[in-house]
């Protein structure tokens, strides 16, 4: 279906939404094509392939709000489904706060180019999948001298997809977007029935940024030969440094209460914190969503709203939170979107490998296993896996270890940031360095 | 790989996830207009159980011709087998928050998934146009994995009743959003007078009806209606400058009938209660220590650190830490655990999974040793055993594979009293938010929302937010007392494996394990 159409249809089920009752209706339409391959052990294993369309529409009726979506869209099918979900919306309760976006909102959408397509996507043929999934188990293996490898998976996949907007109140906007990405991950023989597991891969918009076929398959070797043999270190005050790829993993936990929702609904350690020091000066975070080939990049956010780039954390010091059109008229402030969208960090001058070089006595995480962190109150506990490093070199691997604390406390002793951004993430990470953290194991 | 538990539910960012895209509320099944009538209950759909022919989704203009075509189609390059899982599933979400029922979001799924299998590989393709042209075009695709010459076509078509093991007495596809609404305002209100210093709370109801039909390329097919419905409470509690948040929530296979007055009073009471608690809570001292685990949400346990590691995917491919050890001891001979679809109307059960076969009362591990792991169709075909109903998936987009129902250790024989009073130095953990495993090295861990410190066999000051870690093997070994106070979990549990999320239960006795490590603060 050509975007013309999806956008007459989205114009058409607002308009229906409008005869049924409702004074507003935002819709969107979307369509995306997947293409999967799975290889194992020598052969295919999974192939995926499919074309995905779904509809979603916010209705604004009476002063009331619901928000729909359906995978159905025969055109009566849509008809009767709006419908309906306008006659629900008139039973709730009247929520003034619920609105579309002020108009202005939607002006000074960039113009730029932000190379979210790669036009590549549609010439690749299944032999060509086929190839590079071989090649990267066999870039696996080439790697194994010792003969520890259990079974290699390999994938590539290639997404295409178009999204069309329509509200209203004059939004209208059309975004086209291409994602790839492959890797392999490799279970190796360890003792006690272990085997353990390295990944690497890459994710990119285009499919020339994906990284080499011969540096993925000897990254997934590496990452699963080096757990062999982990054990627990003992419980104790360790410096710290996050590899670059984990460390969005964090971070996650620190920027999740700067949501609207979590400020208006006293879920956030961070709510009195604006324009205050919530870490050391070396933490400067911006959000870019105009980046180009950026993961996250967009004109337009969740709501419609024009992106803007925008400073979260300079220095240490908070600067922003993300607020919709909602928990703002609920906060009384000005909305600032909701999109976290791509963050670029300032960097420093090392690589995490010379971070850990320096170091006298610490851990280097590489994987975080479960845990979780507590919006309210700041505290977190994680599970970490890595290795122990004492005078620069790596000793041993560690499993079976937790670190624990505050993020109040903690963000105040990052102590380095690397020069590594983690370019297969929306947070562009670098590696980062704590002093000081509560580790817990045997 | 990773697999992750979520326990809290529909957590704040699912919700999100979901009202994104957003849908609702006993909504006119839109084939009726596809008819050509109007929405009236008596001209519904014919009869799940398929015996008054044709079955639900000929409404669909998809009949037992239109499934052989399409079954031809995925078996016209060499397949060896194939299946069409179609799936039509109606959710309803409403939520409460500062004090009005003010957010409903609905949400349509309507699709067929086309898997074709030579040996161990599959092609999958999926779509959502039920036409019989986008039928056949998704089995085309899928059948591409093979190349050789067409299987003869298939001539008859065998509709076969399933057990029912999720009774429904008020469907949520006849109740209506204003039905719903007074129940949010209930739980609110019980959970603000429970405690003064209760500041916020937020309340979240689901339901959802999913229509299934599994047809595949030996002629059988199968039907099956399966209902779910979660409830979820969420407190903020402000003590000074402090705060705390906690929650509480319920999920099952059932209709609206699930619900009354005292079910909410108790999803608040639970909640608000849990969250107050939290003042007087630290995080626990680091280190590792004797943990006893109450019955119930700690099946977690079970879930990560040895469930996972059972799903029979990992163990044909040799990457999971249990592959080879069928028939060897693997715990202590008091130690029993099963993995069960036929629990009646709990969260993890299936009448059939969702590549058509019978669920079943699997028995994976009898007085110590491993009995057997849990298997879809390929797995079964490559150990030579029979299917144990643990294909599932997350809807029509996804291919199956092996995955967890309901999984519960049976009881042993101490009293919870005996087991605490046992513990000099330890950890009582009581309720948790999340776990995680890796498969292969056979790490796991699993968070702690609420315990306490155990000090000279007593329950002594309250804990909170630790990540609890072992390893699976050695953890089911250190388990050295089982109580005999079996509870299933009564929470939405929601797995994910593979991409997919499934919704399961767990369930434990009063368990006393040793070698897990708190991740707690101050050196212990």
């Amino acid at each position: 279906m050509a975007d013309k159409n999806l956008m007459e249809m989205a114009r058409n089920t607002a308009l229906i939404a409008r005869k049924a009752g409702a004074k507003d209706a935002r819709v969107f339409l979307s369509r995306s094509r997947n293409v999967t391959l799975e290889w194992r052990d020598g052969k295919i294993d999974r192939i995926r392939e499919s074309t995905s369309q779904g509809l979603s529409i916010d209705l604004y009726v009476e002063g009331r709000y619901s928000s729909n979506s359906t995978s159905d869209l025969r055109t009566e099918a849509i008809e009767e489904y709006v419908k309906t979900a306008v006659a629900t919306t008139r039973y709730l309760a009247v929520d003034e706060h619920r609105k579309l976006p002020d108009p202005s909102r939607y002006e000074g959408m960039t113009t730029e180019n932000l190379e979210r397509s790669d036009p590549t996507v549609s010439d690749i043929r299944p032999e060509e999948r086929m190839a590079q999934a071989r090649q990267l188990e066999e870039a696996v293996r080439a790697g194994d001298k010792k003969n520890k490898i259990v079974s290699v998976t390999s994938w590539v996949s290639d997404t295409s997809s178009m999204t069309v907007g329509f509200a209203t109140n004059g939004f209208e906007a059309t975004e086209a977007g291409t994602s790839f990405s492959r890797g392999a991950e490799t279970s190796v023989r360890d003792t006690k029935d272990r085997k353990p597991s390295g990944v690497d891969y890459g994710s990119t918009r285009f499919q020339v940024d994906l990284p080499g076929i011969e540096d993925l398959g000897r990254g997934s070797l590496r990452r699963a030969m080096e757990q062999l043999g982990s054990k627990q270190v003992k419980t104790d005050v360790y410096h710290v440094v996050m590899e670059n790829r984990v460390a969005p993993t964090f971070v996650r936990h620190l920027l999740s209460p700067l949501s609207g929702s979590s400020i208006q609904q006293k879920r956030s350690f961070l709510e009195d914190k604006l324009e205050k020091e919530v870490g050391s000066k070396l933490l400067t975070i911006n959000s870019d969503p105009h980046l180009k080939r950026g993961l996250a990049s967009t004109a337009w956010d969740g709501e419609g709203m024009a992106t803007i780039r925008r400073p979260i954390i300079d220095k240490g010091v908070l600067k922003t939170f993300f607020i919709d059109t909602y928990y703002a008229s609920k906060l009384g402030v000005d909305p600032t979107s909701s999109a976290k969208s791509n963050l670029i960090w300032k960097p420093g001058k090392r690589s995490a490998k010379e971070i850990v070089k320096g170091m006298t006595r610490g851990i280097y995480i590489t994987s975080f296993l479960g845990g979780n962190s507590n919006s309210t109150t700041g505290d977190f506990s994680l599970g970490i896996k890595g290795h122990l490093v004492e005078n620069g070199k790596i000793i041993h691997p560690v499993s079976e270890m937790n670190m624990a604390g505050n993020h109040l406390k903690f963000w105040v002793n990052l102590a380095e940031v690397g020069n590594d951004p983690w370019m297969h993430s929306s947070n562009r990470s670098p590696s980062l360095m704590f002093k000081d953290v509560q580790c817990s194991g045997a | 790989m990773i697999h992750r538990i979520n326990n809290d539910g529909w957590s704040r960012r699912k919700f999100l996830a979901t009202s994104a895209a957003g849908a609702t509320i006993a909504i006119a099944p839109s084939f009726l207009i596809g008819c050509g009538g109007p929405a009236t209950p008596t001209t519904g759909p014919a009869d799940l159980s398929g015996t008054s022919g044709g079955g639900y989704f000929r409404n669909f203009g998809v009949d037992d011709q239109v499934i052989g075509k399409v079954l031809n189609a995925a078996m016209g390059k060499g397949g060896q087998y194939a299946d069409l899982f179609f799936q039509h599933k109606v959710t309803s979400y409403l939520g409460l928050e500062d004090g009005e029922v003010n957010q409903a979001y609905s949400n349509i799924k309507l699709g067929c998934g086309v898997r074709v299998l030579k040996g161990d590989q599959t092609g999958f393709a999926f779509t959502e146009d039920l036409s019989t042209e986008a039928l056949v075009s998704a089995a085309m695709t899928a059948a591409v994995i093979a190349n050789g010459p067409a299987a003869p076509l298939l001539k008859t078509i065998v509709r076969v009743d399933v057990p029912q093991y999720y009774t429904v007495e008020i469907p949520w596809t006849d109740v209506g959003i204003e039905r719903k609404m007074p129940m949010l305002a209930r739980a609110n209100k019980t959970a603000m007078a429970y405690d003064k210093r209760i500041i916020k709370v937020r309340v979240f109801t689901g339901d959802s009806t999913s229509r299934v039909m599994v047809a595949n390329s030996d002629g059988k097919i199968t039907e099956d209606t399966q209902p779910m419905t979660i409830a979820y409470l969420t407190c903020v509690a402000q003590d000074g400058k402090r705060r705390e948040e906690n929650y509480y929530s319920f999920g099952k296979r059932a209709g609206f009938e699930y619900y009354n007055d005292d079910r909410m009073d108790e999803l608040a009471t639970v909640a608000a209660k849990r969250t107050v608690t939290l003042f007087d809570a630290e995080q626990p001292p680091a280190g590792e220590y004797p943990v006893v685990l109450a019955p119930g949400l700690s099946g977690i346990l079970l879930h990560e650190a040895i469930g996972h590691g059972m799903e029979a995917d990992f163990n044909r491919k040799g990457k999971s830490v249990y592959a080879n050890r069928i028939g060897k001891s693997i715990a202590p001979d008091f130690v029993t655990i099963i993995d069960d679809g036929t629990n009646p109307n709990e969260r993890g059960s299936l009448n059939i999974d969702d590549e058509g076969n019978e669920s079943q009362r699997t028995v994976l591990v009898e007085n110590g040793i491993l009995r057997s792991y849990m298997h879809d169709r390929i797995s079964a075909a490559h150990y030579g055993v029979k299917p144990t109903g643990n294909g599932r998936r997350e809807s029509f987009r996804y291919p199956p594979v092996p995955r967890m129902r309901n999984t519960y250790m049976v009881d042993g024989h101490h009293s919870p009293a005996e087991i605490i009073a046992s513990v000099k130095k330890g950890i009582y953990a009581e309720t948790f938010t999340n776990g995680q495993v890796r498969i292969g090295s056979g790490d796991f861990s699993f968070y702690l929302k609420n315990g306490y410190v155990i000090e000279n066999g007593k329950l002594g000051r309250p804990v909170k937010d630790a990540n609890l870690i072992g390893f699976g093997p050695e953890v089911l070994e250190n388990v050295v007392m089982v109580g005999n106070d079996m509870e299933l979990n009564v929470g939405a549990g929601m797995c994910g494996k593979d991409g997919q999320r499934v919704p399961v239960g767990m369930g434990l006795p009063t368990v006393k394990c040793n070698g897990i490590s708190v991740g707690g603060v101050n050196n212990g």
